[in-house]
């Protein structure tokens, strides 16, 4: 059966291996101009407008770059946890869509039990981790509901978990919130209550808010990564989403109980997409507030497709994607509202979705022009070292 | 007596005026995903033609030129869709994702662009004023019938649209074609049949089809765009759509019954009494979509999507 894994791994070893980063960066350097094109014609100037952004998104250096590094990092934590929740799942050939909801979920578990009596007067390290293990039960638990329908049922993941999106966000802000777990009336406070102050996440960095949530999730991606490359559940995750054209048939032949791994891998997904769900409570917000802002969920899709579903690509595009939501808010002084962000985001997906496309041209100028360059001048020295892998490759096949 | 029949009335025509954008969405779904192509963007189109809609009527004062826009756009965006999905066979879940969020941005960005606003658009001359609806007086005395008597003319559209779509997939050639190429696309290109032109006349239908539902939803009962929209409605409309098991008549079904679930939430919330008035919101809010994860689950009956649903198709050899 080593063979058959062998041979279902090594074609992916590909020897354009370059391109798997490549088409990340020029998707974000497409999405830019494209995005410039779309100020321009807008009568506003591209150039103000992403210096503003870049400026003030904690990505470079520059004024008050403490203050906006830390925001950054601070809102990366959530976008890396839904996106690294995405990859896993996909990683299994599971499309889960569900991490807004189990990034709520995971709020309103950490929520509650930020601020229940029975546990108000335990140290800060005890009253976390009891918090931290239940949100990511109760948010494994809301995606192995997906996970169980996909194994058990055979029904479309990206359905079930779309629909147990708005049932999440339904139920929890339109029952829980305003509901059972209201603040008293009498304290002024609307939401759920705020949460005692031994829930709070310590903070790290003196003068701003950053706190550990950016280690936790640095823990958490190499945990992903050790899990998916390190482990045979790992591997048994992988062989499924590599084979699932071919309906998971050679993974069930090598013995891999797929329909348990299925529940598993959703599980896995949605605990750590809970986990950013907690950061925000108890490192931002300190209640559920009647009205929530989400879409890490959603944003989460998108980190993970431009770090190309890998621990460490999607670590870094939550960065990026944390730093632009960090910047948009200066953005406004150019007049461009602060949503702009989303739109280089959603153009970013765009290309990635494009990415048949995007190969394509990326091969076309640079591997036909290297063969012509090769003939006549070989004497690059960066292209040259590309040029050697792409005909070593060429001759292995 | 007579006052419970218009309440009947009333509540009817509520209902087709709620239903009609997730109807068109469910349309919209239902034509792409016949052909085998997904369109999770059903709530990014809606939201692009809600305010496009919006912005056509405010520059011209005439909501049909607003509706023209409106399909403009979703035209443009089908494109996009089917150059992403079907002309360079990417992933159709990830292209949708795209456009829903370039919607976001896009829109918000427009909305402060056009109308100097980040919540609301001023009111412009719609399709649900007085003048612009269709009034059919002499049924408008009969119980249930009445409701029809003063809709307006994206209702009637809404559930035209239904019956000759319905017409059109299972009683002609062309209805066929769509199928075949959802079933599999493999058989239809040897009997054929030009699979790429197929996938592509779906999926801008199904966007056109989408885009009626933002401009229902903009230019129907309300006036105006406003930055919320569509709430969702776009993925209510693709439960309808699998609710009713990908066929137009059951995303008629389905459309009313969610739309229902509303109505009948919205009345309890003014007049109920008992057990019912205790259901909190939430529960009612998140009913078409348990009954989703039912229908699925074969509760009332499985659904099941057509074969070649969702996979890129792409030339052998």
């Amino acid at each position: 059966m080593k063979e058959v894994f062998k041979r279902i791994f090594f074609p992916k070893r590909e020897k354009l291996w370059w391109m798997n980063i490549l088409v990340p960066i020029t998707s974000i350097i497409l999405a830019l101009i494209v995005g410039a094109i779309f100020i321009k014609s807008t009568g506003r100037s591209p150039v103000l407008a992403y210096k503003l952004l870049f400026g003030s998104s904690g990505l470079f250096p520059g004024p008050y770059w403490k203050n906006h590094f830390a925001e950054m990092l601070l809102a990366s934590s959530m976008f890396i946890s839904t996106g690294l929740a995405f990859a896993v799942a996909a990683k299994g050939g599971l499309f889960s869509i569900g991490a807004e909801g189990q990034f709520l979920v995971g709020g309103i578990v950490a929520a509650y039990f930020g601020y229940a009596k029975p546990f108000a007067n335990l140290p800060t390290a005890v009253h976390l981790t009891i918090i931290f293990i239940a949100v990511m039960i109760a948010g494994g638990l809301w995606g192995a509901i997906a996970g169980w329908l996909k194994a058990k049922r055979g029904i479309h993941e990206v359905i079930t978990t779309i629909m147990l999106n708005w049932i999440a966000i339904y139920l929890i802000e339109d029952w829980l919130v305003i509901g059972p777990m209201k603040a008293n009336v009498s304290t002024g406070v609307s939401g759920t209550p705020y949460i005692s102050e031994t829930a709070k996440l310590p903070k790290i960095l003196p003068g701003t808010r950053l706190n550990i949530s950016i280690i936790i999730i640095v823990v958490v991606a190499y945990l992903v990564w050790f899990l998916l490359y390190r482990t045979t559940l790992g591997f048994e995750i992988r062989a499924m989403g590599h084979t699932l054209i071919y309906g998971m048939e050679a993974p069930k032949a090598a013995g891999v109980p797929v329909e348990k791994r299925v529940v598993q891998t959703m599980f896995i997904s949605g605990a750590i997409a809970a986990l950013g769900g907690a950061f925000i409570i108890l490192g931002i917000l300190f209640q559920f507030p009647p009205v929530f802002e989400g879409g890490y969920g959603f944003d989460g899709i998108a980190v993970s497709l431009i770090g190309q579903n890998e621990p460490l690509g999607v670590f870094l595009a939550g960065m990026l994607i944390g730093g632009l939501r960090t910047g948009a808010t200066s953005v406004q002084l150019a007049h461009i509202p602060k949503t702009f962000p989303s739109i280089i985001e959603g153009l970013i997906v765009a290309f990635i979705a494009l990415q048949e496309l995007v190969r394509y041209l990326l091969t076309k100028f640079l591997v036909h022009k290297k063969n012509v360059i090769s003939g006549q001048n070989p004497g690059g020295s960066d292209k040259n070292s590309i040029n050697v892998k792409l005909s070593d490759g060429g001759a292995a096949k | 007596m007579n006052n419970n029949m218009s309440l009947l009335n009333l509540s009817i025509a509520q209902i087709l005026d709620f239903a009609a954008p997730i109807l068109f969405a469910a349309l919209g779904g239902v034509v792409s995903e016949n052909a085998g192509v997904v369109n999770i963007a059903l709530e990014g189109i809606m939201r692009f033609s809600a305010f496009f809609g919006v912005w056509g009527a405010f520059v011209s004062k005439n909501p049909w030129i607003g509706l023209l826009w409106g399909i403009g756009v979703g035209i443009i965006l089908g494109a996009l869709h089917g150059y992403i999905s079907v002309k360079w066979a990417g992933d159709q879940i990830v292209s949708g994702v795209a456009i829903n969020v370039m919607a976001m941005g896009i829109i918000t960005y427009l909305l402060e662009f056009v109308f100097k606003t980040t919540g609301y658009s001023p009111p412009v001359p719609y399709f649900g004023s007085g003048a612009n609806r269709i009034h059919i007086p002499f049924i408008a005395k009969i119980p249930i019938l009445g409701a029809f008597s003063n809709l307006t003319v994206l209702v009637w559209f809404s559930l035209i649209g239904v019956f000759l779509i319905h017409f059109v997939l299972y009683h002609t050639v062309l209805g066929l074609r769509i199928r075949s190429v959802g079933e599999n696309p493999h058989a239809a290109e040897t009997l054929g049949v030009n699979v790429f032109k197929i996938k592509w006349l779906a999926t801008i239908s199904g966007s056109i089809l989408a885009a009626l539902g933002g401009v229902a939803l903009s230019l129907g009962t309300l006036s105006s765009f406003t930055n919320a929209m569509p709430m969702g409605k776009g993925f209510i409309g693709l439960a309808a759509m699998i609710f009713g098991k990908w066929t137009p008549i059951g995303a008629l079904f389905a459309s009313l019954i969610f739309a229902s679930a509303q109505i009948v939430q919205m009345l309890l919330q003014s007049s109920a009494s008992g057990i019912a008035k205790q259901i909190p919101l939430g529960f009612y809010l998140s009913l078409p979509y348990f009954l989703t994860i039912g229908a699925l689950i074969g509760v009332v009956g499985r659904a099941i999507p057509p074969a070649a649903d969702g996979i890129p198709y792409k030339k052998e050899g």
